[in-house]
């Protein structure tokens, strides 16, 4: 294998001219460049052990618990399937999985499409935008615990905010928490507000991309703002919206701060996710085992649900 | 670049990873060729109680002096279940740790924490200890120990109440509910007179189970019986069905728990602290977070038995303090020495336990006097509380009622199987019939037990 083989990359028309250069090349320049090509990877190295030892490694550490049982001081004993059958037989887990997927649905519903919503229309703002985007992006710079406290307040039912404000006009008081119709949908509404300044930052920006040309052809046809979204907005930036639903997606089946801090599953059980059952299984029970084998499971899911998602989205995506 | 400067870069990148590597490998042994043995141990308070932390660390000089081959490195870390196992893989726990009195069991099943019986039956206060305070600590099935409950938070669960709500509702604060009965009455009267939670339940991090398990022993039931060679759930009985019931009611015909249900311990310390709770399940030393930490009156904290119907029992609570699996024989020696010199001997010595409240009492904010369970006899637990008496400053006519009411029950501990599982199983079950007008306790109770015999198989 020849030294050209590190830098192979996706646009074969440029690889295809370094190799003939490269086989060409008289030897001294070919010398220098894996020389270079050595230092580079010397300077990686520091970068490439740090991701290694604290990313990947614990990867295959995960992956090596899930079929042992361990106290993490005694040699560990191989158990085979044992943690995976002790999970998959838990009565919590299709509990947990039908949570976590209600808790997705109900975030894509309403956190989905509020950014989006929002970014247009602070895009078309011409005073104080800097002040709307400040404010947008304000709960994501409030650390994530101090934000779930913040609302758990407001949901108190005897002295929160959100029943006091909703008294006023004759609404409420509303259970909010306390029951388990309604704490799944209240954690999506913390969540949704928490979270939604990134996304709306980068649909912000994205739309600077957007040719003005288009909305002003647009509107002298006479299209109101919805057909200019329908037919304008949304296939310019596309890419961006796949992008954030599979990101939105892969995050919302991770929940774990929201029902940890604000309910710990509760009540009954309504809010208990795979992820706080991977902590509880780890932290509370000690069974690292099964916490690593629910988190393969996870990862495997995820994992799957990506591959399904960038297939079935590839046209739209590239056309 | 030249050859000379590729081979400096490659060798100082080598050279920082070699040097990482070795950092991250290192670890004490903790004992030498002299004899001379090094522990950590937990316990230093943080540097926010300069007086208390200038005390422990005399105390650990004087140790260090009395045994010149220890030495003590004391780090002001507490028990945390999210980091305890990471710090012991990689062998940076301490040698002495203090725990939850729900971890011991989880503890010793996993192997994560040192026999200590030899070097404990070697003490020779050892058969006068209250054996109850053992069980925590104890292998039922080997009958070895690991650790032993700290006398300075041992308590055993009683009825925490507020004594100015209980003026104001026209109650005596001196004479607070001795039976289940008398709280539903004085929670009613409460919530009519004043407006706020009669009586508050915590129903989350497996504190609904753990309650639930103290009402059971109090009506005379219990929460596991062996069948056989093994424990099988025992909280379907009338005792558990009752004590729901009991919450139900208050809640849905008495209307006397307020809305809020969904509570963790520190939830309705902090409610208390803020004059909005009239009475809760806890123990005495709930003082000292709900004055220190959230700012309530000492005054208006008031401390009575556990109510009864028909058990006379209550829970043991508090802490234990082990040694972590990584010792070696001659740390775990060291750290059993340690344990009984700072946690021990202060217990059944009047004299040392007078010097540490002198230390203590440098700061007026530590509350010392709070009643605890006596770690050994009545009569030395009388003898030590004389010797500390020139230094209380809690009032302590304001636990007479717990002191009283605890010298008539028996002092039952935790479920002896996964205990924290069954706590689990029951959480929900507690939020059930405190959010759900339709709630049915039996069938709660049966489903809860189906799902937790499992970990019971499992546990055993």
């Amino acid at each position: 294998m020849s030294s050209l083989d590190v830098r192979t990359g996706p646009r074969g028309g440029a690889v295809r001219k370094t190799e003939t250069v490269a086989h060409h090349a008289p030897p001294r320049n070919a010398r220098r460049r894996l020389r270079n090509d050595l230092v580079a990877l010397a300077f990686l190295l520091p970068a490439l052990f740090c991701f290694g030892y604290f990313a990947w490694w614990p990867l295959v550490r995960g992956l090596e618990l899930s079929f042992q049982q361990t106290n993490l001081v005694d040699p560990a004993q191989w158990v085979g399937l044992s943690n995976f059958q002790h999970v998959l037989d838990d009565p919590m887990l299709a509990t947990a999985v039908k949570n976590t997927l209600l808790f997705a649905g109900l975030a894509l519903v309403i956190g989905f499409p509020l950014p989006l919503l929002l970014a247009v229309q602070m895009s078309t703002l011409r005073r104080l935008a800097g002040l709307y985007r400040y404010l947008v992006y304000l709960p994501v710079m409030l650390p994530p615990v101090v934000g779930v406290l913040l609302w758990q307040m407001f949901y108190d039912p005897d002295h929160g905010l959100f029943n006091k404000v909703l008294g006023l006009v004759g609404l409420g008081p509303y259970p909010w928490l306390q029951s388990t119709h309604s704490a799944m949908l209240s954690l999506v509404l913390e969540s949704t507000w928490a979270g939604m300044g990134s996304a709306t930052l980068i649909y912000l920006a994205a739309l600077t991309r957007v040719p003005p040309e288009l909305y002003e052809a647009a509107e002298t046809d006479g299209a109101r703002i919805w057909r200019r979204m329908w037919h304008i907005t949304l296939p310019q930036l596309r890419g961006t919206v796949l992008l954030l639903l599979l990101m939105q997606l892969i995050g919302t089946l991770q929940v774990f701060a929201e029902p940890y801090l604000m309910t710990d599953g509760g009540p009954e059980n309504a809010t208990v996710t795979v992820l706080l059952l991977i902590y509880r299984y780890a932290f509370i029970d000690g069974d690292y085992g099964a916490a690593s084998a629910m988190s393969l499971l996870l990862a495997a899911a995820l994992s799957l649900l990506s591959a399904v998602y960038l297939w079935s989205t590839r046209r739209w995506s590239s056309s | 670049m030249h050859r000379s400067s590729f081979a400096r870069a490659f060798g100082l990148v080598m050279a920082c990873a070699l040097v990482g590597s070795v950092a991250a490998c290192s670890s004490g042994s903790g004992g030498g060729s002299d004899g001379k043995v090094s522990i950590t141990v937990q316990g230093m308070p943080p540097k926010s109680d300069p007086a208390s932390r200038k005390a422990f660390l005399d105390r650990v000089a004087a140790f260090e002096k009395a045994n010149p081959k220890i030495t003590i490195k004391p780090t002001d870390a507490t028990w945390d279940a999210q980091t305890f196992t990471a710090k012991l893989a990689g062998g940076s726990a301490e040698t002495v740790i203090t725990a939850p009195l729900t971890e011991p069991q989880g503890l010793i099943a996993r192997r994560q924490v040192k026999d200590l019986t030899a070097d404990l039956k070697a003490w020779p206060q050892y058969n006068e200890y209250n054996s109850k305070l053992l069980a925590p600590t104890k292998d039922a099935a080997t009958g070895k120990v690991y650790g032993l409950t700290a006398p300075i938070g041992t308590y055993s669960m009683g009825l925490v109440y507020n004594r100015a709500l209980f003026a104001k509702a026209g109650l005596d604060p001196d004479k607070p509910p001795t039976t289940w009965e008398e709280v539903r009455q004085a929670a009613k009267a409460i919530h009519d007179k004043t407006g706020q939670v009669g009586y508050a339940e915590t129903t989350t991090n497996n504190t609904g189970g753990w309650h639930l398990t103290s009402y059971t022993y109090s009506r005379g039931g219990t929460m596991e019986k062996r069948q056989g060679d093994k424990y099988v759930p025992a909280f379907t009985g009338k005792a558990t069905t009752d004590a729901l019931q009991l919450l139900h009611d208050m809640r849905f015909v008495d209307n006397s728990m307020g809305s809020n249900q969904l509570q963790s311990q520190m939830d309705v310390q902090r409610r208390f602290a803020a004059g909005q709770i009239g009475m809760y399940t806890d123990g005495p030393n709930a003082v000292g977070p709900i004055v220190q930490q959230y700012g309530g009156r000492l005054k208006d904290f008031g401390a009575g038995a556990l109510p009864q119907d028909g058990g006379n029992a209550t829970q043991l609570g508090g802490s234990v303090v082990m040694v972590t699996a990584r010792a070696t024989a001659a740390q775990t020696s060291a750290a059993v020495k340690w344990i009984l010199a700072e946690y021990l001997k202060p217990a059944y010595d009047p004299k040392e336990a007078a010097k540490r409240d002198k230390m203590t009492s440098a700061d007026p904010k530590i509350l010392i006097g709070v009643p605890r369970v006596a770690s050994f006899s009545e009569q030395a637990q009388q003898k030590v509380n004389a010797a500390r008496k020139p230094y209380v400053n809690v009032p302590l006519g304001n636990f007479q009622p717990y002191v009283d009411g605890n010298a008539e029950l028996k002092l039952l501990t935790e479920p002896p199987v996964a205990a924290q599982k069954v706590y689990a199983a029951l959480d929900p079950v507690v939020q059930a019939v405190l959010t759900k007008k339709n709630a049915d306790p039996a069938a709660l109770l049966d489903k809860a037990a189906q799902q937790v015999s499992s970990d019971l198989e499992r546990g055993q």
